[in-house]
């Protein structure tokens, strides 16, 4: 068992590796047959004052007279050690500028991953057992609720109440524990929603099944019921929906970033794009590419863990026993 | 185990189970006026009964009788859908009214469950150590190590081989049979005074049935615990519980001690119940059975109308060769039935596949109606459909829900592009008569269908082409008693009326006796046995065949042996 689930993640990864290297090549291409020339186009800028000497030889020292296919793998390369080459604005490695606006932006989009799952699994465990005179259809619809509502209107209103109304944070101050706290309220909400609606429909489904009848008649009490019984088999699906969410987290960082003022990546793709900045462009897609793949890397990895019936691809297969006594429910059981 | 029992019933009091008589025991359960609705329909009205300490009592009748739903209402698992009004009392204490977090420390402690489905009542994800865990945490037992040994000594005590391996084990990947041992050994292991069992043997095979049976009745001697046990085979019911109380539309028919009830019953209903089991009524239908015989003989002779001659089929599973039939060999003589019996696994299924042609033998030959089976393509293959059909087990998976009985029965004749238009309506209409369904069902969807009429439907579907070999693959395993009984008589007129030849492919074999004339007895693909089915029964050779007769239930306790002459008697009465 151990040994097939290792050979599963180590096809697993190299194929995440594939994805990401392949991503890479992909935007490069892309961005090589756009009409028009960034670069030059930068440098040629009266701004700048190159002589046509200077261009040649800044051209020839980044190897940008070359033929696309040598300037791809020279760039590939570069890219596989870690180096994502110059700013053409600041004139600074690309890495530095990433590494000085990556933790704020992990650190807002980590904070919104656990809200939403907090939000997603108490809305869930209420739809359960709230009884139904304490509003547990009100709990019902506030998935959809949020998602209706966009997460910027949410983050205005956000401000508006805890940082004027309420004086909780200083607009002024974007990184400060509560400013943090509710930026990254304002991006979970709508993450929860979509975490909330697949989990709710599940745990609907789990709560009627036999096993969690038995499970009440051994004299579990709600709490164990939910956390023990009904929480695994129905966080199942959520793993694949939590994997494309994390897509939700990274797009909605760029606006919460910019209502609540804050910098991070959002604001360097802002400046680059509207300066052409091509490495920093290209870098900030890869990373992305990574960020998805990893992800979708892991929800793969967990997946397996979590329930003991998938069969992994390349190890050997799980087979029903058929010792002592067999009977029709075990077709059943592995069918289903 | 016979003498035990004898023991049991003669020490208990012999008092009437309906009328209570003043300075008694208190009984550990005691239904009083106990009514069940889901939203306006009340599906459970009026049930009174009680269960005395150490006793074992059956509640018995059809599905939709409101067997299950009084047992949830007793175990307080009603889904929240359904209300329950009255008094329930569980040792004198009335637990009905009290509040869920009052009920709570009997659950499991006090009151045991063990559902009907083993393949559904344990967490899919999750270790059955850990869901035992659960049930050993009822006991007072602060420590760890300690309420693990005696989650395996339980498991050794339920009959579980290996403990170890199961406690490590996740439900898919044990048996049916092993997971039911798992369930009854979580129900037991805290020790309750009570066992609430839903039709435990429902979903299981017949020997593993008998096992789990056996299994049931030595743990309530053993630890004392009072049974309550859900069925609706009346057989199982007499052969396993002190007393006995009928159920038909919620509302109690008859009720008493099991050996007044079984041999004496008042109400038409519970002598139309112990009329339908097979166990019970072996020549029932011998005068329909053997009409088809002597036509037989009278006729043109007994042509083999099946011939399958030296069949082997291997398959590969994760490079281990596995051999699912094993030089097969039996003919059928035209208008007769020839059962293939045996256990989950033995074969059976892949034996239908390849006569039906839907796959091909490695070697050995298939004729039906001297047209070759065996290495012919599946266009080939189509004008011997016409001739040759299959009615699937279960009429709960085997009909399309969107479509309706006309459409289902109609399109086979669709299919082979029969007749016009308007002959075709005659042919569907006569098929259903034929079956014994109205014409007002012809726009109805299965859905709004029993599972009687289904499985009716069904076969109309098999009869609209006027095939002469029917294969019936368990047709009724998913089916009541008493509807079974309904389909094996429509099955046999229909076998009368139109010279059918049937293969009748079954794990029970009190049915086989009841309907076939030939049987082969068919284990690890091999036929252990085979004969004339009066033959095979009355003189087993084989110890396989004896260990499948002996599983039947026979309705007496202890008894293993069938046909019991009394029984007979008592049946033939009716």
């Amino acid at each position: 068992m151990r040994g097939a689930y290792l050979s599963y993640a180590a096809k697993r990864l190299t194929q995440a590796i594939v994805v990401i290297l392949l991503t890479y090549v992909f935007t490069f291409v892309v961005v090589s047959i756009l009409p028009g020339d960034p670069i030059t186009n930068v440098l040629r800028d009266p701004q700048n004052g190159f002589t046509e000497d200077e261009i040649k030889a800044i051209v020839a020292a980044q190897g940008l007279d070359q033929p696309i296919p040598v300037q791809l793998w020279t760039s590939l390369s570069h890219f596989v050690t870690g180096d994502l080459g110059l700013s053409m604005r600041s004139n600074r490695p690309v890495t530095t500028l990433i590494a000085e606006v990556l933790p704020s932006t992990l650190i807002l989009a980590s904070a919104a991953f656990v809200i939403a799952l907090l939000l997603a699994v108490t809305i869930g465990y209420g739809t359960q057992f709230l009884p139904k005179r304490f509003g547990q259809g009100l709990l019902r619809g506030l998935p959809s609720l949020f998602l209706s509502v966009p997460n910027f209107v949410i983050g205005l209103a956000l401000i508006h109440i805890f940082g004027f109304q309420l004086g909780l944070f200083r607009v002024i101050a974007p990184n400060s524990f509560w400013a943090t706290l509710f930026a990254a309220v304002a991006l979970g909400i709508p993450v929860s929603a979509r975490i909330a609606e697949v989990l709710i429909a599940n745990l609907d489904n789990e709560s009627e099944q036999e096993y969690a009848a038995v499970a009440r008649g051994r004299g579990l009490g709600q709490m164990r019921l939910f956390a023990k019984h009904l929480l695994k088999p129905s966080s199942l699906p959520v793993v694949t929906v939590i994997a494309l969410a994390i897509g939700e987290l990274l797009g909605g960082s760029l606006i919460t970033e910019t209502v609540f003022g804050r910098t991070g990546i959002g604001s360097l793709v802002q400046r680059s794009v509207s300066t052409q900045d091509l490495p920093v462009l290209q870098a900030v897609v890869s990373l992305a590419a990574v960020v998805f793949v990893l992800v979708n890397l892991i929800a793969d990895l967990v997946y397996p863990l979590l329930d003991p019936r998938v069969k992994l691809i390349g190890g050997p297969k799980y087979r029903p026993t058929t010792a002592d006594d067999s009977s029709t429910a075990t077709s059943q059981a592995v069918t289903s | 185990m016979a003498s035990h029992d004898r023991l049991t019933t003669n020490t208990l009091t012999r008092a009437e189970l309906v009328a209570p008589v003043p300075l008694r025991p208190i009984p550990l359960l005691r239904v009083n006026g106990l009514s069940v609705s889901y939203g306006p329909n009340e599906v459970v009205t009026n049930a009174e009964f009680e269960l005395g300490r150490g006793e074992s009592l059956a509640l018995i009748g059809e599905s939709g009788s409101g067997k299950s739903t009084i047992a949830r209402a007793v175990l307080r698992l009603l889904p929240s859908s359904g209300h329950a009004t009255g008094r329930v009392a569980f040792d004198g204490q009335e637990v009905l009214g009290i509040s869920e977090r009052g009920f709570r420390p009997l659950r499991g402690r006090a009151i045991g469950f063990v559902p009907q489905d083993p393949a559904h009542a344990l967490n899919p994800v999750r270790t059955i150590g850990a869901q035992a865990h659960e049930a050993a945490a009822l006991l007072d037992e602060p420590d760890r190590a300690v309420r693990k040994r005696l989650i395996l000594e339980t498991f050794a005590e339920v009959g579980l081989d290996n403990a170890r391996r199961v406690y490590d084990s996740y439900p898919h990947q044990l048996s049916g049979g092993m997971l039911q041992r798992v369930l009854i050994g979580l129900a037991i292991l805290p020790r309750p005074t009570l066992l609430v069992a839903d039709e435990p043997t429902s979903a299981l095979d017949v020997t593993i049935q008998k096992r789990i049976l056996d299994l049931l009745t030595r743990l309530q001697h053993d630890l004392k615990i009072s049974l309550l046990l859900i069925t609706h085979d009346l057989a199982i019911a007499a052969e396993r519980a002190n007393a006995l109380v009928v159920l038909k539309d919620g509302i109690i028919q008859e009720a008493g001690r099991t050996a007044s009830v079984f041999a004496a019953p008042a109400s038409a209903y519970a002598r139309k119940l112990r009329a339908d089991v097979p166990a019970l009524n072996p020549d029932r239908y011998a005068a329909l059975r053997d009409t088809g015989i002597r036509a037989l003989k009278t006729g043109a002779g007994a042509t083999p109308k099946i011939k399958v001659s030296a069949v082997t089929k291997t398959f590969t599973v994760d490079g281990k060769t596995l051999t699912a039939v094993d030089d097969l060999s039996f003919t059928v003589p035209a208008g007769t039935t020839h059962a293939l019996v045996g256990e989950s696994g033995s074969g059976k299924t892949t034996a239908v596949r390849l006569l039906l042609g839907l796959e091909q033998p490695d070697t050995g030959t298939i004729s039906v109606a001297d047209e070759q089976i065996t290495g012919r393509s599946p266009d080939e293959l189509r004008s011997v459909w016409r001739h040759l059909q299959l009615v699937y087990q279960n009429p709960f998976t085997s009909l399309d829900p969107t479509w309706t009985v006309e459409h289902l029965v109609r399109e086979p004749l669709d299919r082979f592009g029969i007749g016009t238009r308007k002959e075709r309506d005659e042919r569907v209409r006569e098929a259903l008569a034929d079956v014994g369904l109205g014409e007002h069902l012809l726009s109805r969807k299965p859905q709004a269908l029993s599972g009687g009429q289904r499985q009716r439907v069904a076969i109309a579907r098999s009869l609209v082409l006027k095939p002469d070999v029917i294969v019936l693959d368990e047709p009724t395993s998913a089916l009541d008693v008493s509807v079974q009984a309904d389909i094996v008589e429509v099955l046999l007129s229909l076998q009368v009326n139109l010279g059918l030849t049937y293969v009748f492919v079954s794990h029970d074999l009190a049915l086989v006796r009841q309907l076939a004339h030939t049987v082969s007895v068919i284990q690890r693909g091999r036929i252990v046995e085979h004969g004339a089915v009066t033959e095979i029964f009355d003189n087993p050779r084989q110890p396989y065949t004896r260990s499948l007769l002996a599983s039947i239930p026979s309705g007496v306790a202890g008894a293993a042996h069938l046909p019991h002459p009394r029984l007979r008697q008592l049946a033939t009465a009716d």
